[in-house]
């Protein structure tokens, strides 16, 4: 094809001098006059010349133990330094949807989209480009009682990272202009909204579930976002990312490295006024979305009494909701997905009609939710909720649980909790998310122990207490085929 | 009063100076020494009276909080791009591999602190390497494999992996196979017991088979419905035709319905073979754990020396410059892909190709940032709003490759994208900055070395390597290969693979704007002088 052009263009080749052969390369510094010959020699088949490999590491390198060091202002700095060529550095920062209210509402969701954006010190342009030739990764996100600003890179470029971290969390312009182009893109997402139940529901779960601060939309509602401006995110700012709040956790560096680059960059982060937890209180309830959709999705949840800071509870609640499992009818991964839960084997095995149907938790530090979620076509809906109501309270009911499904459920449980701990985000993300709920990092043989001794009457009764909260019941599609709430209610007395 | 605030002012333009001078990392002592906390410039003495003094007032004041930064954030970062050196972090934990009498290969790399492992089979077959008559049976013996073998039913096996709280999974590509369990430390040579009873003793049971067929078919709706895989599929279908590389791996609606035991078998004793086999481990594993235990449990496997290299001399993949449209214009975005001949895994120039990705990069519109990033075509689509996304992409092969871009747009922007993507290719043969290639390699590195995040991802790189190299690049020579890739490697590279070279195209969706293949091939060149 168009071979016609090839000996002109051969020669226009020449002419550029981009014949192959002239272009050498110094692939190897022993290996100078590189030529088409050389350059098959240097086939990854085979190890390059002339270079020189370090020696090995040892087999046996360990992870050293949490360190954490407050400084004056409040700031605490903590890492846990794990070996190998990459670490992962963190902002934790107690605020969230909680601390909003009136003329803030919604703030939070903007503060993730206004993350690493403009500073004090570098424009959005520079900034980028920075995090390019890095190669790093940066992600924010906003959740009702946290916001987290994390950062990954090569050590290498710690020095580097550190610094950009601090400023984009510390010194944020808040542009004008900016903040009117997010605005765009959040009222975008608000709309998207419709197109995703799940995420629909689980945002109504908390707004009909709680009373009190854990009912602010953690997505900014549109009229929130016809009123936030740059000076309402700024103050919204300054009033919560106070010294006392901030948690730098760091995985994969060393603690007195990284007090060395930090530590004056933070020492004079102003420090705030105590601020008191927002209180918030369970009331359930129900609440549906009539949508034109072939599948209805439903979520029903009870309250988790005492949340993360019962450490013990939440460590039964995660065994059930592994025991529980279940996920969707037809997903990709082989065994090891909880195909044997009790709600993959009694549920999703038993009636084809099922799309999804899982057990659920959102843990706050002082309170929570639990449930089941599932999503079916509209007519078997009813069933499909009188299913769910069965199986919540069958794991409260002695007896029903067998001991073997509970030694699957921990070593499940326990498992998963280690593989994700490989990772280095995930371990940033559990130091920094652990300062803030109790003040420290507990070690996390300490909750794979909690884990152990979990018994059969745990669980039953631990389920038993929760399911004596008043039921939260949202759903979406052809709401009218859902049973009466009341219904529900009755059920579980 | 005053001027003391003169003085401080004076104080801060110098600390400007210091921090330029910081900015090419030259931070002096002075640096550290300037003053931390800004003081608050001083107020007009007159008000202004027009609005667009106001607003001239509102953005001098921003300007001038920018022109005197504090220089303790500016010491180490800068935007202009310069080689760093990694050789702190270079050296990792030995990568051992031991080869058996069989020809099996088995290779792990420990680290001993860890409390879980992964360990894996990886196997030199995948999709090209059927025959035409049972496209598919590669993808279905991946299937079979996990229902049932002569000890343990399918449900036992589930229940077995479960209970130990492990995970096993698998999954087929064009050249390979994988399986692979993720369990705690203690339980990693049940694993391995697991893996060898799989792979050597399924049964294959009729009945079994019959039932597996739907959910392949299901499995064939669900990958339809991904617009991205379909795309690919129908890209190597037009660049691969006639050539097994052309077939899609789950092969064919009728095939998945036909095809009967004595394939799978027959699959089975022709390719998973000892030699074609490399048993990987990661995590908290002793090498000679593994390879002890490797020896007595993978010992029913066929020593056929047969590698994949005669096969492949024996069918090799041809590109052919071709296109395939779909034209459907109530899909509410197009998308397509362009295509050249790429390099095979052992080529040499495959790496500057993986620079070449990394320099025209990837974006999609909500990730934002667009309109800032280094790549000039992530820039033209961002700034121009031509695109939804783009993503540059390198494939690589026993013989062959895929380099190029692919796009999905809104029907109205088809020509400007296009222009735009052939033009920033093209360009890789013409105009390079060195710039663009340091910013592509260290983005290139990282990416790289972040990837390898957990026993998973480990045992993953180990087993492909082993098979695609024969054995484990070090890190320190990988780096070394991309950092000797410059702005003239780029070019002698694109000259090879870009230059004047026929395009495959696969295009769907409302694409009735999208130019056509002529139009494409003409824009590998540039008549420039």
């Amino acid at each position: 094809m168009l071979s016609g052009m090839l000996p002109r263009l051969r020669v226009l080749r020449k002419l550029y001098g981009l014949e192959p052969a002239a272009a050498a390369r110094r692939l190897s510094a022993a290996d100078a006059s590189a030529s088409p010959s050389s350059a098959r020699a240097n086939s990854l088949l085979r190890p390059l010349p002339g270079l020189e490999l370090p020696p090995s590491l040892p087999d046996n390198l360990g992870r050293s133990p949490t360190r954490v060091t407050t400084l004056p202002n409040g700031i605490r700095i903590a890492t846990e330094d794990i070996p190998g060529p990459s670490g992962c550095i963190g902002f934790f920062v107690n605020s969230g949807s909680i601390y909003e209210s009136g003329e803030t509402t919604g703030v939070s969701h903007l503060l993730e989209k206004m993350a690493f954006k403009d500073t004090e010190h570098r424009r959005h342009r520079n900034l980028v480009h920075e995090l390019e030739l890095a190669g790093a990764n940066v992600a924010a996100a906003a959740a009702r009682e946290q916001m987290v600003y994390s950062y990954e890179t090569l050590k290498g470029y710690m020095p580097e990272a550190i610094e950009i971290l601090i400023d984009c969390v510390r010194n944020p312009l808040f542009l004008q202009e900016e903040v009117e182009r997010q605005l765009v893109l959040a009222r975008e997402e608000v709309q998207d909204l419709q197109k995703n139940p799940e995420r629909f529901l689980h945002e109504q779960l908390n707004l009909v579930g709680f009373s009190g601060a854990l009912a602010n939309p953690l997505i900014a509602p549109e009229d929130a976002l016809a009123r936030i401006n740059d000076k309402i995110i700024q103050k919204f700012y300054h009033e919560n990312y106070t010294a006392d709040r901030v948690v730098l956790a760091a995985s994969g560096v060393d603690h007195d490295r990284l007090l060395n680059y930090a530590e004056f960059l933070l020492r004079d982060w102003h420090k705030g006024s105590p601020v008191e937890k927002p209180n918030s209180t369970y009331v359930g309830g129900d609440s549906r979305h009539r949508a034109d959709s072939d599948m209805t999705h439903v979520a029903l949840a009870f309250e988790v009494p005492g949340g993360w800071l019962q450490e013990r509870d939440a460590t039964i609640m995660t065994v059930i909701q592994t025991l529980m499992g279940g996920g969707g009818s037809f997903s990709s991964g082989g065994p090891g997905k909880g195909m044997h839960s009790r709600l993959y084997l009694r549920v999703l095995n038993k009636y084809h009609s099922v799309q999804s149907f899982s057990a659920f938790s959102n843990v706050y530090d002082n309170t929570g939710l639990f449930g089941i979620y599932l999503t079916t076509p509209s007519d078997f809906v009813a069933k499909a909720v009188d299913v769910a109501i069965s199986e919540l309270i069958a794991v409260a009911t002695p007896g029903e649980v067998t001991e073997v499904e509970l030694q699957r459920a921990k070593n499940s449980t326990i498992s998963s909790v280690l593989m994700n701990l490989e990772s280095r985000a995930v371990v940033a993300e559990d130091i920094g998310r652990q300062l803030l709920t109790y003040g420290c990092r507990k070690p996390i043989d300490y909750f794979l122990q909690c884990m152990e001794e979990i018994t059969l009457d745990d669980i039953t009764t631990f389920a038993r207490k929760m399911l004596s909260s008043q039921p939260t019941m949202v759903s979406w599609g052809d709401v009218d085929k859902v049973p009466p709430y009341e219904f529900v209610c009755k059920r579980f007395r | 009063m005053a001027f003391r605030r003169i003085l401080s002012t004076a104080m801060r333009r110098r600390s400007a100076v210091a921090a330029a001078a910081g900015n090419a990392r030259e931070a002096s002592t002075a640096v550290a020494a300037a003053p931390g906390v800004l003081t608050p410039d001083a107020t007009p003495v007159r008000a202004p009276v027009m609005p667009y003094d106001r607003i001239a007032e509102a953005v001098n004041a921003r300007l001038r909080r920018l022109e005197h930064p504090d220089p303790r954030f500016l010491r180490y970062a800068s935007p202009v791009p310069s080689h760093a050196d990694h050789t702190a972090i270079l050296a990792a934990p030995e990568t051992r591999v031991t080869t058996l009498p069989n020809g099996l290969r088995v290779a792990t790399e420990s680290s001993l602190a860890a409390r879980t492992a992964t360990v894996g089979v990886w196997i030199d077959a995948g999709s090209r390497y059927e025959n035409e008559e049972a496209a598919g049976v590669a993808h279905f013996v991946e299937h079979m494999l996990f229902k049932g073998t002569g000890k343990r039913s399918a449900a036992q096996l589930e229940k077995e992996i479960e209970d130990m709280g492990g995970h096993l999974n698998a999954y087929t590509s064009r050249e390979q196979t994988t399986y692979y369990a993720k369990v705690l430390e203690k339980d990693v040579s049940r694993a391995m017991e697991v893996l060898a009873d799989i792979l050597q003793n399924s049964n294959l049971d009729k009945a079994r088979i019959e039932r597996e067929r739907d959910v392949i078919l299901r499995e064939m709706e669900e990958v339809e419905g991904q617009s991205e895989e379909v795309i690919f599929d129908h890209l190597h279908a037009t660049a691969f035709q006639y050539t097994s590389l052309g077939r899609p791996i789950l092969g064919s609606a009728d095939n998945v319905r036909s095809i009967t035991k004595e394939d799978l078998e027959n699959y089975i004793a022709t390719h998973y073979t000892a030699p074609r086999m490399v048993i990987t481990a990661a995590g908290n594993v002793k090498h000679e754990d593994i390879v002890e235990q490797a020896r007595k449990l993978f010992d029913k496997l066929s020593t056929d020396p047969t590698t994949t290299t005669m096969l492949v001399a024996k069918e090799p993949a041809s590109f052919t410059g071709s296109e395939v449209r779909i034209i459907d214009d109530d899909m509410p975005l197009a998308q397509f892909a362009v295509a050249f001949n790429g390099a095979s895994w052992v080529d040499p120039d495959s790496v500057a190709l993986m620079v070449m990705q990394s320099m025209l990069g990837s974006w999609n519109k909500n990730a934002g940032g667009g309109k800032h990033m280094g790549s000039e075509l992530v820039q033209r689509a961002a700034i121009n709003d031509i695109a939804e996304s783009v993503m540059a992409f390198n494939t690589n092969y026993k013989d062959t490759g895929l380099f190029g871009v692919y796009a999905v747009a809104k029907a109205d922007c088809l020509d400007d994208l296009a222009f735009a993507i052939m033009q920033e290719m093209s360009k890789l043969s013409y105009r390079v900055t060195e710039e663009d290639v340091i910013r592509a390699r260290n983005q290139l590195k990282s990416s790289i070395q972040l990837h390898l995040d957990g026993s998973t991802a480990v045992v993953e790189d180990i087993g492909r390597q082993l098979l695609t190299y024969g054995r484990r690049i070090p890190i320190p020579e990988l780096f070394a290969r991309i950092d000797a890739v410059d702005a003239s490697t780029v070019k002698r590279v694109a000259n090879r693979f870009i230059f004047d070279q026929d395009v495959a195209i696969a295009a769907m969706g409302p694409i009735q704007g999208l130019p056509d293949y002529n139009w494409f091939r003409r824009r590998t060149y540039m008549l420039r002088y």
